[in-house]
């Protein structure tokens, strides 16, 4: 008997994991998300965040193109304030850049992308920041950013208030089956190593980069190809839009404001597992000259981290590799493929198309259920941000001077002062079991994610663990080093100029005034030869984290 | 010139985006004496770099806060990556105030100058009128400024008229003065001594001339602080770029004094970098304090030290604008020279009116409370007169602490035997 029964179990706590757990729940069928670390923790966390219009794709990969533009519109529909309408420029610097122009402009007609030729002055009164090298710019509306953490979180959320669950930091270590039919799951805690077992009638691969991992469970293949891709964080915006190269797509052509940060994005590099990402000093110069092609001040402005995520290419059998390969989706019926009834696996794709991704494979999975609701995902809209306390984050007005003046009404303090997080955005995720870590409620609530890289909130947050959690200063204390530590491998891709300085100052607070070392190994003796980990999270699950998105 | 290797102001670590070089190491906000008093003030760290994170020239600016900032700039002063904080929130708040308009208040206080001409024309009224409660009444509720506020007394001779007439009779001929004229400065005297305080630009020439050098005073405009701090950074460009035209025509070799700090650190630094006046930068490095001044002097050997004993002791408070300087206390050292006179600073930080700030109705009660650990210790002290080299502050002094006040240049004018 297993511990637990269910209709659905979807694995990967994805944007398509997520997407697939909502849809599920919007059609009454019951579900469990599993993810083996923390929502968007994979490659939905790790992307530039751009929501495409398609542009990018237009030329070499209509299919896709034409399911960005479709998508984008349900989005920018259903998630309002996840997405941020920044439009977007495509801009030419160079002969080879104009050359492509007349394919781009075509390309652009077939999938039915808006797209409009502007004059260069009228782009740079619209960004000053453009370069001078830029020639050519067209104006692509539909370009905009969507918030990959709230995507998933408020698909989750959504899911949650009708019915659906989710565990994280849960693994699959194996399926139970009877006979050709996959009935059920059997997991094991990433953190506390219990395992449990979840009956249901039909599993639903979402796990991306890590599909292959999942169905070898099974003894069935799936090849996915998994592309690396880095990413440097700038401190700030530098331009209101997101601006592309109007180039064959390539390495560090795409400049995506992402809320109160500027991405520069980003490399194609097969990688041979989805976990080993490492970052080379020459990808982040790269960047950061390409970058500067297209804005002014790249080079000047303030690196603050970098990281790799890495694509979940399906190989459809081309010759293709890389970039070359479609970003396409497909959703592999096991059943027909293997023989093995109850599983289905959701492969490739891209975050701007998760919602009809999940729609595609619920699709079929509900069908094999008996279950003839139609999908309603691209109507009712996400509730992700109606609540003022997200509209709000981005304008610090909002943050309140009590008037009139005179009238001492002390302002709240905020956690995050970088990001402008208040007490109370913090509060329900203190109460959620699914966020385990600090780096849980980061992702949550973007605590962490401005210039300092936590030298300020984490201990804060690690205050907030004691009064809102009740666990003890020494687990506080280790789980604040561990947030750091993450913080940490983002920030040493980026040594120089104000991130260093601050480095220095987040030393000075963590190491010498707190003396966060000394108090760690006092607590946490290290493990002699053969023993097991000091405590805290699982170097596993650490290497896991190491390099999320900012 | 005083000296030939002037170094300019350098404001920034990283020149290019300063508001990147913030680490949020907090410093600011321990010295904000806004902050310090009332929690209704997030400080000079979130107003300044972490609020221009979010600034967008394409969005309605956001001015929550930013008129609780009292313009004292010790932020900038204390921020070790040399962050230019004060230059966020001054921006931020023009930008407001373009797109949303000014209150008339914030109008009449920003053209502190025609105010105060207007004061000095109609004198004896204005006078009565700043006197009389029930004109006061009328005046906070009509434009809001605190009642009990004690404002400017005007006088009816300004700076200006009376140097004209001093010129053409001078107390020392040029050219025979004790040590002989060999140098020129040029005074700007600003709106305060022009109208308010006429005793005090006298005393600058006297001492100046006492020490056989030649005072020019050039036409000038208002400095544009009281602009600046009234969100309207627009307006005090307009009467930089006014102010470095009629500078920039004086001969080479003619440095450049103020007696106000404020209105001395306008044409320094201000000028150059908050306001980017082109030609800002040459006149400002030719600009000093007074006391600055007068103490390179000595250090070059050219003071007269000949003083009369005075008798007093005095507290010396050092105004914020001052600090801004990084010239350290300049009046102190000044005054130790002088036989008789017991100086001691009192530090106790920042006043709390910082200009036009605790003159307005909402801020008064804020701006008293900012001052009142400077009251206290003026108060415990019983000395006869507290020094301060900007004239808000010895208008705090003496309405907070009931004490009286002067310039420091008023001890070294005695001392001078000037009366």
């Amino acid at each position: 008997m297993p511990d637990t029964s269910t209709g659905v179990v979807v694995i990967g706590g994805g944007s398509t994991g997520a997407g697939v757990l909502r849809d599920l729940a919007m059609r009454g069928i019951d579900a469990i998300l599993i993810e083996k670390g923390d929502l968007a923790s994979g490659t939905t966390g790790r992307s530039h965040g751009l929501l495409h219009s398609g542009g990018r794709y237009c030329v070499n990969d209509l299919a896709a193109a034409i399911e960005c533009v479709e998508e984008g519109r349900i989005l920018r529909r259903i998630a309002r304030t996840t997405v941020e309408d920044t439009g977007g420029y495509f801009v030419s610097v160079s002969e080879e850049d104009e050359a492509w122009e007349p394919r781009f402009v075509e390309g652009c007609r077939k999938a039915g992308i808006t797209c409009e030729r502007i004059s260069v002055e009228e782009a740079r009164r619209r960004e000053p920041a453009l370069s001078k090298q830029v020639r050519t710019v067209f104006w692509i509306p539909e370009d905009g950013h969507l918030d990959p953490f709230y995507l998933v979180v408020g698909n989750v959320e959504s899911a949650r208030r009708r019915g659906g669950q989710v565990r994280t930091y849960t693994e699959v270590i194996g399926f139970t089956r009877n006979g050709n039919r996959v009935s059920g799951v059997l997991t094991r805690d990433a953190m506390t190593g219990e395992e449990t077992s979840i009956g249901c009638q039909a599993v639903i691969n979402a796990t991306g980069a890590w599909s292959g991992f999942v169905a070898r469970l099974l003894d069935v293949e799936v090849k996915v190809v998994p592309v690396k891709g880095v990413m440097v964080i700038l401190s700030r915006r530098l331009a209101h839009a997101a601006i592309n190269r109007c180039h064959k797509p390539g390495d560090g052509d795409i400049v995506v404001p992402g809320l109160s940060v500027a991405i520069l994005g980003t490399t194609a590099v097969k990688v041979p597992h989805p976990e080993v990402l490492p970052i080379e000093w020459d990808e982040v110069q790269m960047l950061i000259d390409e970058g500067a092609k297209m804005l002014d001040g790249v080079t000047t402005a303030r690196a603050m981290r970098a990281y790799a995520g890495v694509r979940p290419l399906y190989d459809l059998g081309a010759e293709a590799e890389g970039r070359e390969m479609s970003r396409n989706f497909a959703v592999i019926d096991h059943e027909e493929r293997d023989g093995i009834a109850g599983f289905t696996s959701i492969v490739g794709g891209k975050v701007t198309t998760y919602r009809l991704m999940a729609e595609r494979v619920t699709d079929l999975v509900a069908r094999r259920l008996g279950v003839s609701t139609k999908s309603t995902t691209a109507e009712v809209p996400l509730n992700d941000r109606e609540d003022e306390l997200d509209q709000l984050r981005h304008r610090p007005a909002h943050l309140g001077v009590p008037k009139p003046h005179g009238e001492e009404v002390a302002l709240q303090p905020l956690l995050c002062e970088c990001e402008l997080v208040r007490p109370q955005d913090v509060e329900p995720w203190m109460k959620d079991p699914a966020v385990r870590t600090l780096e849980d409620v980061r992702r949550r609530t973007r605590s962490g994610m401005g210039p300092c890289q936590a030298a300020i909130c984490s201990y804060r947050l690690a205050g907030r663990l004691v009064t809102d959690r009740g666990v003890d200063g020494r687990t506080a204390t280790r789980a604040m080093a561990d947030f750091l530590e993450t913080r940490w491998r983002g920030v040493r891709h980026v040594f120089w100029g104000s991130q260093l300085r601050q480095a220095q100052v987040t030393t000075g607070v963590h190491l010498e005034l707190f003396n966060v070392d000394r108090q760690l190994t006092k607590y946490f003796p290290p493990p002699l030869a053969g023993e097991g980990q000091g405590g805290g999270v699982p170097a596993e699950a650490a290497e896991v984290e190491a390099v999320g998105q900012p | 010139m005083i000296t030939e290797d002037r170094e300019t102001f350098s404001d920034t670590v990283e020149e290019e985006h300063p508001v990147e070089a913030c680490t949020k190491c907090t410093a600011c906000n321990t010295v904000c004496p806004v902050a310090r008093t009332t929690e209704i003030f997030r400080g000079p760290k979130f107003l300044g770099p972490e609020s221009e994170r979010y600034r967008d020239q394409h969005e309605a600016t956001v001015t929550a806060g930013l008129d609780l900032c009292s313009g004292c700039k010790l932020c900038e002063v204390t921020c070790p990556s040399q962050v230019s904080i004060q230059e966020y929130i001054r921006r931020a708040q023009n930008k407001g105030a373009r797109e949303k308009g000014r209150t008339l208040r914030d109008w009449l206080l920003g053209h502190t100058r025609l105010l105060s001409r207007f004061g000095s024309l109609t004198a004896p009224l204005a006078n009565f009128g700043n006197r009389n409660p029930l004109f006061r009444l009328l005046m906070e509720r009509v434009v809001g400024i605190h009642r009990r506020r004690p404002l400017t007394k005007y006088q009816w001779l300004t700076f200006e008229s009376w140097f004209k007439r001093h010129r053409k009779n001078p107390p020392l001929p040029l050219g025979e003065g004790r040590l002989g004229a060999r140098r020129s400065v040029a005074y700007f005297y600003g709106c305060w001594v022009d109208f308010n305080e006429r005793r005090l630009g006298q005393q600058v020439v006297a001492v100046l001339e006492r020490n056989g050098i030649e005072v020019i005073v050039p036409r000038q405009q208002c400095c544009g602080i009281p602009a600046v701090v009234n969100s309207n950074t627009d307006l005090a460009r307009k009467y930089g770029v006014e102010n470095v035209r009629r500078l920039s025509q004086l001969p080479a070799g003619v440095d450049i004094i103020a007696s106000s700090t404020s209105c001395g650190l306008m044409l320094k630094h201000d000028y150059a970098h908050l306001l980017e006046i082109p030609g800002a930068e040459q006149v400002g490095s030719r600009v000093y304090d007074v006391c600055e001044y007068l103490w390179m002097l000595h250090e070059a050997g050219e003071l007269d030290i000949e003083f009369q004993p005075v008798d007093t002791r005095v507290l010396y408070h050092a105004p914020c604008h001052l600090k801004s300087h990084g010239i350290g206390y300049p009046a102190m050292r000044l005054l130790r020279l002088i036989p008789g006179v017991r100086v001691e600073e009192v530090d106790e930080g920042c006043c709390g009116i910082s200009g036009t700030y605790g003159v307005k109705v909402e801020k008064y009660d804020l701006s008293m409370k900012i001052g009142s650990r400077l009251f206290e210790a003026v108060k415990a002290a019983g000395s006869d007169s507290v020094l301060a080299d900007c004239e808000t502050c010895r208008m705090q002094v003496e309405h907070g602490a009931g004490s009286r006040s002067a310039h420091p240049i008023d001890i070294l004018a005695r001392a001078y035997g000037y009366r």
